[in-house]
Formats: C-alpha cells, sequence, structure tokens
C-alpha cells in the first residue's frame, strides 16, 4: 500500500513538472508564437488551452500538486487523503480524456507535453485502481 | 515529527514549484530582444514606463513594401503594425482582436499590416500572403486578408489552396484572370519580400509580433483585455 503511495507521489511530481513546464511556455509565449526555427504549438495557442482566462495548464499544475499532496499524507498514514486520491485522480483521467479528443478531432495536432500529461494521469488511474482493490 | 513531516515535504515542493515558475518566466524574455535601435530620441533616455510592461525600445528599421496596407488615419495617436502569417493560429486569434479594437478606439488607431509569412513553417502561408498582396493591387487587400484570417482552418489542412483562395478572390469581386497572374508576379514577390525585410531589421522573429508606436508590444500582452489596458495606457501618455 505504501509503496503504491509512493508511486503516486512520484508520478504526480513529473506531472507537476510537466504541467510547469506548459504553464511556462504559455505564459511566455516561448512557443505559442509562430516561428521560423521552431513553428507554433497549435494546441498551446488555441482557445482550448485557457479556461475561465486561466491557462490549463496551471489548472494541471494545481491538480498535480493536489495528487502529491494526498500521496504524500497517505503515505504518512493519513487515511482521508488516500480516499480523497481517487475521485481526484478520476476527474483527471476524465479531463485528460476529454484533452485527447480535442487534439485528435477538434484542433487536429498533439502537443507532446500535453500527450505526456495524459500518459502521466492514465498511470495514476492504475496505481489507485490498485490500491482501491487492495483496501478490499 | 513524523506527522508534521508530510506538510514539510509538500511544502517545499509548492515552494520549489512556485519559485521555479517565478524565476523561469522572469528570466526568458517574453520578446525577442529587439537589435540595435537606429535613432534615439535626441539623447534623453525614454523613461515613461506604462505600468501595464516594461517599456521596450522604439524601433525603425528598414521601410517595408510601399505603399503600405494602412487603415485609419494617418495622425491616429496609436499606430499600429503588425507582422502577421495568415496560416499562423495565433494570428488567427489576434484578428477579431485587433478588428474590436479597432470598432472600440475608432479614429485612435491606424492599424497597417506587414507580410511575414513563415515558410519552412507553414505551407501556405507565401500562397495566402501572395493572395491577399495580389488582391492588395486591386485595391481589395483587407478584404481578403479578412476572409483568409477568417477561413483559416478550412485551407490550411488543403493540399491545395489555389483554387480556395480563388474562390475567396471572385467572393470579393476581383478580376479573377488578372488575380491570377499577379499572384505569381513579381510585384507581390517583392511587397512580400520588402515587407520581410523590415521585419527582419526590427527583430521580427514570430508571429504575431505586433508594434504600438514603434515599440514591440510583448505576446503576453495581446489578449484583448490586457492588448485594450496597453492601448489606454499610451493614449494616455499621449501617444508619444
Amino acid at each position: 500500500m505504501k509503496k503504491l503511495y509512493a508511486v503516486a507521489a512520484l508520478l504526480s511530481l513529473v506531472g507537476l513538472a510537466d504541467a510547469l513546464y506548459l504553464t511556462i511556455e504559455h505564459v511566455t509565449g516561448q512557443s505559442v508564437r509562430c516561428t521560423i526555427i521552431s513553428g507554433c504549438s497549435e494546441v498551446l495557442s488555441s482557445p482550448y488551452a485557457v479556461v475561465a482566462g486561466i491557462p490549463l495548464a496551471v489548472i494541471g499544475a494545481a491538480a498535480y500538486f493536489t495528487v502529491f499532496s494526498l500521496a504524500i499524507l497517505a503515505l504518512f498514514g493519513y487515511r482521508i487523503a488516500g480516499t480523497l486520491l481517487t475521485p481526484v485522480v478520476i476527474a483527471m483521467f476524465v479531463v485528460s480524456l476529454w484533452l485527447i479528443y480535442l487534439q485528435a478531432f477538434v484542433i487536429r495536432e498533439f502537443c507532446q507535453y500535453c500527450l505526456l500529461s495524459a500518459a502521466i494521469t492514465v498511470a495514476l488511474s492504475v496505481v489507485v485502481l490498485i490500491s482501491q482493490r487492495k483496501k478490499r | 515529527m513524523k506527522r508534521i513531516l508530510p506538510f514539510i515535504i509538500i511544502l517545499v515542493v509548492l515552494g520549489a514549484a512556485l519559485g521555479s515558475a517565478w524565476y523561469l518566466t522572469r528570466s526568458i524574455p517574453a520578446s525577442p530582444t529587439l537589435v540595435t535601435p537606429v535613432a534615439q530620441s535626441s539623447g534623453s533616455p525614454v523613461s515613461q514606463n506604462t505600468p501595464a510592461q516594461p517599456q521596450q525600445p522604439v524601433v525603425y528599421g528598414v521601410p517595408g513594401a510601399e505603399p503600405a496596407h494602412v487603415l485609419g488615419p494617418t495622425n491616429a495617436p496609436i499606430r499600429i503594425e503588425e507582422f502577421g502569417d495568415f496560416e499562423c493560429p495565433p494570428c488567427g486569434i489576434f484578428h477579431p482582436i485587433l478588428d474590436q479594437m479597432h470598432t472600440e478606439f475608432g479614429d485612435k488607431l491606424q492599424i497597417t499590416f506587414r507580410e511575414f509569412p513563415l515558410v519552412p513553417t507553414h505551407q501556405h502561408a507565401l500562397a495566402a500572403a501572395s493572395a491577399a498582396e495580389a488582391a492588395g493591387l486591386q485595391g481589395k487587400f483587407w478584404e481578403m486578408h479578412d476572409l483568409l484570417y477568417e477561413h483559416q482552418n478550412e485551407w490550411k489542412k488543403e493540399f491545395d489552396v489555389r483554387p480556395i483562395f480563388e474562390g475567396y478572390a471572385k467572393q470579393i469581386g476581383l478580376d479573377v484572370t488578372r488575380y491570377r497572374s499577379d499572384m505569381n508576379g513579381e510585384l507581390v514577390a517583392q511587397r512580400i519580400f520588402q515587407d520581410g525585410k523590415r521585419g527582419h531589421s526590427l527583430g521580427v522573429k514570430g508571429t504575431p509580433t505586433v508594434f504600438m508606436n514603434g515599440r514591440e508590444v510583448p505576446f503576453e500582452n495581446l489578449p484583448a483585455e490586457k492588448f485594450r489596458v496597453v492601448i489606454q495606457n499610451e493614449l494616455r501618455s499621449g501617444g508619444k
């Protein structure tokens, strides 16, 4: 059980770093603006990258930070944190599915770091599922 | 101690995340630093900082294509110059924003468009720039400019955009035979080249790059609500 929470904490740290990177890209316009050398991220510059004025990457970073905090608390024996972890990760999984759908069918471009985030969320979901099974 | 340790770890990670985000957003310049301003305003350093952003230097650069595509009065207090690429998604997003500002500020704005097609990045950017310039030779640049931006998503994935652009030419009432020969003509090619040369002399590296009264507006200030404030500040400082 403890191992699973440690894995979840590590995964969410990677997710947090990824989301922070996307936030910085978004805020500074590094890859949002089109350039001759690197081209632009059609995903980050799309209207879907912002929800109610907040870049999605920021929301993602907050979500990963939440998962990290819950996983660490659960690791140190706070039971309630382990229980809360499941709904948060499920919500992130659903949002990730929606974002993959947007990239594949609406924007029709993929962004590597957005896909990495989706992959981490999928991995987190697997970890949470296993921890749920072990509880029973 | 064991009860407090997780909170310490969480706080450390939070601090590291916020700290690195703060440091990186500050240390990466939002826009490429502009090369050597050609002329300085008579020796006195520019000191009137607007609250919204640190002041960018005034740049002059070489002239672009003449006559330029200009909307609004020549004596307008705010002169906006956009270097754009019709295939670039953020340029497509910026188009309605600039339109909205034009409606809101009216004759206080003068808008100039410069061609900056990113050729290796966008497959149809040059064709689109040529279509707009060819329309310009018949006095319909802005009509074509609007259609190209508004329908960007419809043509950018196509293999052959020429028939689509010809459709736009018909739609805005161009002489299509003349448009077709102008598209591939030297005059259009020269205009695009001249605008590109001006862009390079101003340090433009990407699109959209927007200058206001000779100063670059940082990319992150281009969303409508921020851009409006930038214009208001410039108006307040006397448009100088």
